[in-house]
């Protein structure tokens, strides 16, 4: 099952008359991990949520993952929100919730991931009670159960501490190594030269850099990009 | 004077006095019977139509919010109609029976819990619905979901409806007819003992509707607190 190259032609995404995604072509077939970047309000997120299939445009048959639509195989895809939505019950049974609707039977599933993650400690505190940080890695955790083929992170990492931002990039290169497809937005520099292989720049709506993090930071960009890498 | 009201109306209600007791049962066998059915109907039917959009949505939704402020004396005239012996539901032969006031309770109930619950299940999907959809769930485990997830709402919910229909009592004296040992009910006993002068009785039974109320006034403010 080959869900790249992920192609989209001509993609635009319009609400109350306001552009967002303005006609959106690319082709990518890194198999490593994509970077979303771009400044506030670009339209990361709105990208993000339509490859998953999260939001309607005029037109989704635009997009296609190798030979797959994107309701083919959205049930091989997950997110983690760049707000976490957790349910309103212990960072377990959320956990456990989604190993459900992914109908995994394996004993201990959840227990592995507690570990894999780290959150024992919150594990039976019910989330509403939870820090910023603690509700990204169980937002994270939901999002690798059942092997997912692509993963969509939206700032995993905008609210962790410098240790286990460190853990979960871990987590995110072991899961590229694995063959799992991953695209993440940041405004980390650094974070992006250490686990980024290529990366689509996006600016109001349009993306105006795609090719390589390597690239993406030995070239002479345009002013927006050097000032948004120089910041950084 | 209100003081020896009082005294016999708290020894009524110490006594356990036959009669007292008798109406308070009889009432709440009726209202938690209304309570049970018309929860069954409405929490589903309401979180259905916070979730599914299509042009009779609104119109149910606006129906229902109209008939939540309907006076119960109208509802219970309307059901009169219909189950008195020339109503096209006269066959039936429930007019001043139990299951009549249950039916008018319960029809009471259900505009007040589809509002309500479709409110509550309407919020809580504005906050789940990116995660719930990229679960790729179907919308009957949506639905499971989202009526869990409110699950403390909907117990809110719920007493608000048993309070509205208990205090009620325009309904089931008119498809009830206050008949003494078998439709007779606390608001309806009030009414008519304060009318026929034995107001100790009365005053018993208004006792026990306000702790009632306070009870479920109780339960919901510990309800919101922990949700
Ligand atoms: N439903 C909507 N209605 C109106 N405007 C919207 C809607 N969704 C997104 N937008 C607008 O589209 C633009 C892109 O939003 P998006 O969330 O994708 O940005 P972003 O690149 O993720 O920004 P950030 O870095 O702040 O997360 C923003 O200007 C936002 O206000
Ligand atoms: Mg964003």
């Amino acid at each position: 099952m080959n869900i790249l190259p992920l192609k989209v032609k001509n993609l635009n995404y319009v609400v109350n008359g306001k552009n967002i995604l303005k006609n959106i072509n690319i082709e990518c077939n890194n198999n490593n991990v994509t970077i979303v970047a771009g400044n506030n309000g670009s339209g990361k997120s709105t990208f993000l949520k339509i490859l998953h299939g999260l939001i309607k445009t005029q037109n989704n048959n635009k997009i296609k993952w190798g030979e797959f639509y994107i309701s083919d195989i959205k049930r091989e895809q997950s997110m983690v929100f760049q707000t976490p939505i957790l349910l309103n019950r212990t960072a377990y049974e959320n956990l456990l919730y989604v190993a459900k609707k992914k109908n995994i039977t394996e004993k201990n599933y959840v227990d592995k991931i507690i570990d894999k993650l780290n959150i024992k400690n919150i594990s039976n505190v019910n989330t509403k009670y939870i820090s910023g940080g603690e509700r990204q890695k169980v937002a994270i955790g939901m999002s690798i159960i059942g092997n997912p083929k692509i993963i969509f992170l939206d700032e995993p990492t905008s609210q962790l501490d410098p240790a286990y931002k460190n853990d979960i990039e871990n987590i995110i290169n072991e899961l590229s190594y694995n063959k799992v497809k991953i695209f993440m937005t940041s405004h980390d520099i650094s974070q992006i030269k250490r686990i980024g292989s290529e990366i689509i720049f996006m600016d109001n709506g349009e993306i105006i850099y795609h090719d390589s993090v390597k690239k993406f930071f030995e070239e002479k960009q345009c002013n927006l990009i050097s000032e948004y890498i120089n910041y950084g | 004077m209100l003081i020896n009201i009082l005294e016999t109306a708290f020894d009524l209600i110490i006594t356990l006095n036959d009669d007292l007791f008798e109406i308070i049962n009889l009432s709440l066998k009726v209202t938690l019977s209304a309570l049970i059915i018309a929860v069954s109907i409405s929490i589903p039917f309401g979180a259905f139509l916070a979730l599914y959009k299509n042009k009779y949505q609104s119109l149910i939704v606006l129906i229902s919010n109209t008939l939540m402020g309907m006076p119960p004396v109208v509802l219970g005239l309307l059901i009169y109609t219909l189950v008195s012996k020339k109503g096209i539901f006269g066959f039936l032969d429930i007019l001043y029976t139990p299951t009549a006031m249950i039916l008018a309770q319960t029809l009471l109930i259900i505009p007040i819990v589809i509002s309500l619950t479709y409110e509550e299940v309407y919020k809580k999907n504005k906050d789940y619905n990116l995660l719930l959809n990229s679960l790729n769930l179907n919308n009957f485990s949506k639905l499971k979901t989202l009526i869990y997830e409110c699950r403390y709402a909907l117990v809110t919910v719920a007493l608000t409806g048993f309070g509205r229909a208990s205090a009620e009592v325009g309904a089931v004296m008119i498809v009830g007819g206050n008949i003494n040992h078998y439709t007779r009910v606390m608001t309806t006993a009030i009414a008519f003992e304060t009318s026929k002068g034995s107001i100790e009785l009365a005053v018993a039974l208004g006792l026990i509707l306000i702790l009632i109320s306070f009870i479920i006034t109780l339960l919901i403010k510990s309800l919101r607190k922990i949700s």
